[in-house]
């Protein structure tokens, strides 16, 4: 019953290293590299062909002639918590996005979120946004900007970004249009 | 690289493999300076690693990423890390250190992320070379891990006193340092040095903690220190450290078969019957239970109870039975597929807290064995490329429908040119801008010639002309009756009717030429509106066929990539399904055959029982 004994410890106390310590039959190890270099090689193909296909999808629905997009960005956010925001050009709707916390964490870190990407054509457009969440003190909030954007050959970018107005503790709403 | 992967893989026993996790998580803040950087962060910060990069990628060729051009380049690098493209993600970093003007932040961050790829390809002595070339501006969560990645490249090569060198004394970011204390541990324990590395293991397993991560960390620890002291004859040592684990976490079953061997250890059978019986309910299909049900009718036997002790070696013959059966059943399951199925449905979102979900996927046969695979690291990896071609897979089947529609959009937009040209044509055939050019030259020219000449009656209204016009006529008539005294007073009327007239035409020119000029630079404007759609027109009529051709020919040369595709990732999908399968057979094969020595000891034991039993009615 001792050896018993013995060769239970020596099981328990093996547990963990039963898989990492295992001596891996060589053919096994051959067919994992052979397929990991596979995997590797595919992937890298598959990465470069989703890039040209982003390209050329941009390339075919969204000419630079005609292009526009509007992103979202956020600036520390602490007087607004966004919940949505709603875009309309020449008072037609093209977006309504409602963020997931993981979103809005993403605008916090810094990212920005191309809402939406569209065409139009050369001359003056009305771009009005609304945007909905929860001010100070928890109370709803929406708030509306508007901006005129005269759209020329080239693609246009139009940022709407959320910032904290500190003096009077309210969130501020800025469009700014890159060319 | 997240301290709980690298932890996994630190278990006391055997070296560790090297985790893949990694990506510039400490990625300082970033003004942005491009949207479109901004629209990469977006998806990044979402770990939506692949989007990221595939957007960064685009983003680069369409050169819309020259403000953050190093950062993005350093961003590409780890994103391709994180996938496991350790080739690219060198190329990457190697770049960015040959080039001289690169500043010595960036530099850092690419020797800190070229020694992780190159610790993740196995080249450690490589990577712990690129890991010492840090300067010193990482962030302090980089700084960290750098030191643990030190230490375990080190522990690799087994300089074991290196590596304690290097964690001894360290205090990191506060969330690496449990971590650094439980490798420094290990590297002690192994170095031989067995009651240093025990109490460092004693301070991270007495972590006061509500993190499920540092839990984890605490329960492992205490294991570790359990079984070393068992195996050094330490009962009591061990007893401490495993009532420290707590009884649902993933250690559990582990801690109670060695609380019972430490019981057992000092005699204590009854005592050491409390965890074994506990491990009794629960899933058979772990190691630690089915030791229990042979260490069960052990402590029976030693506490002189017989019939029980025979009754539950009865029970554990039975039980093994059973389980052989059930893994015969997984085996058949693996054998038609399902594994795979069942591995990819019980995923969730792939993230955070799904291994530990995986402990209570379905009792099917499956998925029963999934947790218990999914601990082995060759496993695990080979089921993250399988995952990884699944949705290579996926995507391409999805390009591959998006890529009909773009053929669809290019011919229709064809037909649609061809059909409207003829009438767009003749619409714009009756517009010269050439002409509205010249006219509004020759307009510019009269006003410049009348400010100049101050000729007021140029700027006079329909009206006012019409009064001029009429007392030129009256002139005229009035010459012909020049000396006739009886047209003296017509003669002096029509004075002073010119008169009034001109006075008003001075008196109005200030104004009339301010808004002359105004409605001239107005009328410039529309004619340069004019000109530039009209050029415009032009090109994009001349330019349309030639750009529809063009963007025709990418559809066109990218569809056989896509299919060609297609079908390398089904195929490599199919071997590596056959790969993950022989794993698992293999792995349930070895515990079937594990179950078969238990029953055997088990049925030894009971033979001993009646043996013992026997002899003993026997004798006088």
């Amino acid at each position: 019953m001792k050896a018993m004994l013995v060769t239970l410890w020596a099981l328990a106390a093996c547990v963990a290293m039963a898989q990492a310590g295992a001596q891996e039959a060589p053919p096994r190890a051959t067919e994992r590299s052979v397929l990991d270099a596979e995997v590797q090689e595919l992937r890298r193909e598959v990465v470069d062909l989703n890039r040209d296909l982003f390209m050329l999808e941009e390339d075919l629905l969204f000419p630079a002639s005609t292009q526009i997009a509007v992103f979202v960005s956020m600036d520390v956010g602490t007087f607004f918590a966004l919940d949505s925001v709603q875009i309309k050009v020449d008072d037609k709707e093209v977006a309504n996005y409602l963020y997931t916390a993981r979103e809005l964490q993403a605008l916090r870190r810094g990212g920005v979120h191309r809402i939406w990407l569209g065409n139009l054509k050369a001359g003056e457009h009305e771009i009005v946004a609304f945007f909905t969440g929860q001010g100070t003190h928890e109370r709803d909030y929406k708030r509306g900007a508007t901006l005129t954007v005269a759209k020329s050959v080239g693609a246009k970018y139009v940022e709407l970004k959320i910032s904290d107005r500190l003096r009077k503790l309210q969130p501020e709403f800025v469009v700014r249009v890159w060319e | 690289m997240r301290p709980t992967l690298i932890l996994a893989a630190l278990i006391l026993c055997a070296p560790p493999a090297p985790a893949e996790e990694a990506v510039p998580g400490g990625l300082p803040a970033v003004k942005i300076q491009d949207l479109h950087y901004g629209d990469v962060l977006f998806h990044f910060y979402q770990h939506d690693h692949f989007s990221a990069l595939v957007r960064l990628a685009g983003y680069r060729e369409q050169g819309r990423l020259d403000a953050h051009a190093r950062d993005a380049e350093l961003l590409r690098g780890g994103l391709y890390l994180s996938l496991g493209q350790h080739r690219e993600a060198r190329e990457i970093f190697e770049r960015l250190l040959a080039d001289l003007s690169t500043p010595p932040q960036v530099r850092d961050q690419a020797w800190f992320y070229l020694g992780k790829v190159l610790y993740a390809s196995g080249l450690y002595e490589a990577s712990e070379r690129a890991l010492r070339s840090v300067s010193g501006t990482l962030p302090a969560g980089l700084d960290s891990e750098r030191r643990l990645l030190l230490a375990q490249g080190l522990m690799y090569r087994d300089q074991f006193d290196a590596a304690i060198a290097e964690l001894d004394g360290w205090q990191g970011a506060p969330e690496w340092t449990a971590y650094g204390q439980f490798n420094l541990g290990v590297a002690l324990v192994r170095a031989g040095r067995e009651e240093r590395g025990l109490q460092l293991l004693d301070a991270v397993g007495s972590l006061v903690t509500e993190n499920p991560e540092l839990t984890a960390l605490r329960d492992k620890a205490n294991v570790a220190i359990g079984y070393a002291s068992l195996q050094s004859g330490r009962p009591a040592a061990a007893r401490l450290a495993l009532n420290r684990v707590q009884l649902a976490g993933s250690q559990s079953s582990k801690a109670l078969l060695g609380a019972g061997w430490a019981d057992a250890a000092e005699g204590g059978y009854q005592s050491a019957l409390v965890p074994w019986l506990e491990l009794h309910g629960r899933a058979v299909q772990d190691g630690a239970v089915q030791e229990s049900y042979l260490a069960v009718p052990y402590a029976y036997a030693e506490l002189g109870a017989i019939g029980e002790a025979v009754q539950y070696y009865e029970q554990a013959i039975a039980s093994y039975d059973a389980e052989r059966l059930r893994i015969d059943e997984s085996i058949g399951a693996i054998r038609a597929g399902r594994l795979l199925q069942a591995a990819l449905a019980a995923e969730g979102d792939g993230r955070q807290g799904w291994f530990g979900q995986l402990a209570a996927v379905p009792d099917s046969p499956e998925s029963r064995y999934l947790y218990h695979l999914m601990a082995g690291h060759e496993f695990q990896e080979g089921l993250k490329s399988y995952r990884s071609l699944e949705f290579m897979s996926r995507n391409l089947s999805s390009w591959s429908d998006s890529l009909g529609a773009f053929s669809d959009m290019v011919e229709t937009r064809q037909q649609a040119f061809a059909t409207r040209l003829p009438a767009a044509e003749a619409r714009l055939a009756t517009v010269d801008v050439g002409e509205i050019n010249a006219r509004r030259d020759r307009l510019r020219a009269r006003l410049e010639a009348a400010v100049a000449e101050r000729d007021v009656t140029a700027l006079a209204t329909e009206q006012e002309r019409g009064w001029l016009d009429l007392l030129d006529g009256v002139d005229a008539e009035l010459v012909a009756h020049a000396g006739d005294a009886a047209y003296d007073d017509a003669r002096e009327k029509a004075r002073l009717a010119r008169g009034v007239l001109l006075w008003r035409l001075h008196a109005a020119w200030k104004v009339r030429t301010w808004q002359a000029n105004r409605a001239m630079r107005e009328l410039d404007a529309a004619v340069y509106d004019a000109r530039t759609r009209a050029t415009a027109s032009s090109r994009a009529r001349q330019g349309a066929p030639e750009r529809n051709a063009a963007l025709g020919v990418r559809v066109t040369a990218v569809s056989p990539r896509v299919g060609s595709l297609a079908v390398r990732v089904q195929a490599a999908k199919a071997a590596q399904g056959r790969f993950l399968a022989d794993i698992a057979i293999g792995e349930l094969q070895a515990q079937r055959q594990r179950l078969d020595e238990y029953s055997v000891q088990a049925r030894y034991a009971i033979a001993t029982i009646y043996d013992r039993a026997g002899s003993a009615g026997a004798a006088p």
